[in-house]
């Protein structure tokens, strides 16, 4: 294998793994959003699992960016990556990427200062969460023919059909949740059940 | 509400007052005990608050008078970033006391309600405020209604006041949720940024003091910096309103600050530990070296807060107080944040099954955990202040809680001590 298809097999696999990580960042997302939990593990666990899978995630789709761009079988330009629709090769497929790693840099950055954000302008951003996996999920479909058969086929199938179901969960579970103020009182008798509600209540 | 009960609470205060011999007090409370000052009264003592002082901000600065809310913030850089600010802008005299235990700002509402209208105004001239409000709990409304009467009949205001009453949530006096409460929504914390002195009501840069700093204020803009300097400490000068729970009674006490806090409770009532600060404040043992000042409190992990002072008598059960104080205050979570939301009401049940018989040693491991895991993570200070308290317990009653541990309970008398109210809240409009 010559150095040039190294870095062409490498820009794909790491593709394909940033799919997976970028799917689960999404569900875990969703979790965290819902104050979910997964068997196991601590609410504030599946936090941390979200936010480090995410920057996982980042560092793998920087090795498929650049793999890409080094790779010379193709000519990709460097700035393709972030300016959408900038490379030749592939023009559509590949500035549905750099839209989505746009989007996830977007995510990223606010996230790090978010202490020093207003709150509801870092939520209108990280909300494009839902737009960034579809698109970089039509990048994946659109720009590789690996992912077009086999088991990979599936595999893409699959991502998308948890993605679905996390959506559908977090529909349902917003259109059930009970009104703010009614809330703390539900968690309170779910742990302290011995206490009489009558004689806390108006 | 009916004079009766004010006279009784004065005349409470007053015989407080007479057992602290500190020259120049009260500066904030009536001279003549069980009397509240009206208008008359209040202009003969004092004089006219005087406008048109551009060194306003300067000599708070000089003063040193830090806010009496609970944060002990320095009050002049609160005026100055709302000064600066360009456009509407807006004051908030805040006596909506949150601490169920603090009885000082219903009280100084009452009995010296000029004295904060006058620091109302001061300070709405002082940042160029041209809308003014007054938050409280309902109870002082008819006086503060009088007052305003008098003082638009004598002409002494220049901003008028809208005066609106808080739910009663603890958090209902917390800034942010303030503002909510004033523009219609209800009394639940907002996250920050933006800080109300950037945005506030309405947008409006907005300053919101405590009714007892405001009152500091106006007699700082009579006097000067010097003359409230001569009180107090060279740290934290001044006075400060307490309120002091003793098995006897209850009294709200204006002391200097950094008196030993033992000159504020009697000897006689044996108390085992001292809660300062209030439910978000922290137990200390009952230590003669221990004042009333925040370079010393800090040292012991506590604060002086909004000054309440609870002096447990030998005779009770401090888990048991500590376990309905938590449980409270995890009840008046606004539901927001995730870890005060679940964590606060997981706290509340482990301190419940500390203050029963025969726990297990991991409730006081699981304790630490979940307190170290809501810590910082709030939109508001709640979940830390719950900590704080919680933890002060775990140290403070350490060897009570290893006698229930066993089985055993030291305390004599199960009547409960701490004032907590009897009602949660249950639906959005128990927060308007």
């Amino acid at each position: 294998m010559s150095g040039s298809t190294a870095f062409w097999y490498a820009s794909r696999a790491t593709g394909v793994v940033a799919l997976l990580l970028l799917t689960a960042v999404l569900v875990l997302g969703i979790l965290v959003n819902r104050q979910g939990r997964l068997p196991g593990l601590p609410r504030f666990a599946v936090t941390s699992l979200h936010r480090n899978i995410s920057l996982l995630a980042v560092a793998f789709i920087a090795v498929h960016v650049l793999t890409a761009v080094l790779d010379t079988y193709v000519s990709i330009p460097v700035l393709s990556s972030v300016i959408p629709f900038a490379s030749g090769y592939e023009r559509f497929w590949l500035g549905l990427g750099a839209i989505s790693f746009d989007l996830m840099l977007a995510m990223i950055i606010t996230s790090l200062v978010r202490g020093r954000l207003n709150p509801i302008l870092w939520r209108a951003i990280h909300l494009l969460a839902y737009l960034c996996w579809p698109v970089a999920f039509a990048h994946s479909i659109g720009s590789s023919k690996d992912l077009q058969q086999g088991w990979l086929l599936d595999l893409s199938i699959a991502c998308a059909l948890v993605i679905t179901a996390a959506a559908v969960w977090r529909l349902a579970s917003a259109a059930r949740q009970l009104p703010r103020a009614a809330r703390v009182q539900a968690i309170l008798a779910r742990h302290t059940p011995g206490v009489p509600k009558q004689r806390i209540s108006r | 509400m009916t004079s009766a009960p004010l006279k009784e609470t004065l005349q409470e205060q007053e015989t407080a007052a007479a057992g602290n011999h500190a020259a120049g007090l009260p500066r904030l409370l009536p001279l003549v005990p069980g009397v509240p000052e009206d208008l008359r009264a209040h202009l003969a003592r004092y004089g006219r608050p005087p406008t048109g002082n551009p060194g306003l901000i300067r000599a708070v600065e000089q003063s040193g008078l830090t806010g009496r809310g609970g944060a002990a913030f320095p009050v002049h850089r609160k005026l100055a970033i709302v000064a600066q600010a360009r456009g509407r802008k807006v004051i908030v005299a805040n006596g909506a006391e949150s601490e169920p235990a603090s009885r000082k700002d219903n009280l100084l509402l009452r009995a010296a309600p000029n004295l904060v209208l006058d620091g109302l105004q001061l300070a709405a001239e002082a940042i160029g405020a041209g809308e003014a409000h007054l938050y409280l709990h309902p109870g002082g409304s008819q006086e503060i209604a009088r007052a305003l009467a008098q003082r638009a009949a004598a002409g002494l205001d220049r901003v008028a006041v809208t005066v609106t009453e808080a739910p009663p949530r603890f958090l209902a006096g917390q800034e942010s949720a303030l503002v909510s409460r004033l523009g219609g929504g209800p009394a639940v914390p907002a996250f920050t940024p933006p800080r109300v002195s950037e945005r506030g009501l309405g947008g409006a840069p907005t300053l919101v003091q405590n009714v007892e700093t405001l009152a500091h204020l106006a007699l700082i803009a009579r006097y000067g910096p010097r003359w409230f300097r001569a009180l107090g400490t060279s740290n934290e000068p001044g006075s400060m309103l307490v309120t002091v729970h003793t098995a006897s009674n209850t009294q709200v006490v204006e002391a200097e600050l950094g008196v030993p806090l033992r000159s504020l409770i009697p000897a006689a009532e044996n108390a085992q530990a001292v809660l300062i600060g209030g439910f978000h404040g922290a137990w200390l043992p009952n230590d003669s070296t221990i004042t009333l000042d925040n370079q010393t409190l800090n040292k012991h992990g506590a604060a002086v807060g909004a000054g309440v002072i609870a002096a447990l008598p030998a005779d009770r059960c401090g888990l048991a107080e500590a376990a309905r104080v938590v449980r409270y205050l995890a009840a008046e979570s606004a539901g927001q944040c995730g870890p005060c939301l679940n964590g606060l009401p997981r706290i509340a049940a482990a301190m419940a099954v500390l203050a029963g018989s025969g726990h297990h040693r991991q409730v006081r491991n699981d304790l630490e955990r979940w307190a170290g895991l809501v810590t910082g993570r709030g939109a508001c200070s709640h979940p830390d202040g719950t900590v704080r308290f919680v933890r002060s317990t775990l140290t403070v009653f350490a060897p009570e809680i290893a006698r229930h541990a066993r089985g055993h309970c030291s305390a004599s008398n199960h009547k409960p001590f701490l004032p907590l109210p009897d009602h949660m809240p249950l639906t959005e409009d128990d927060w308007i």
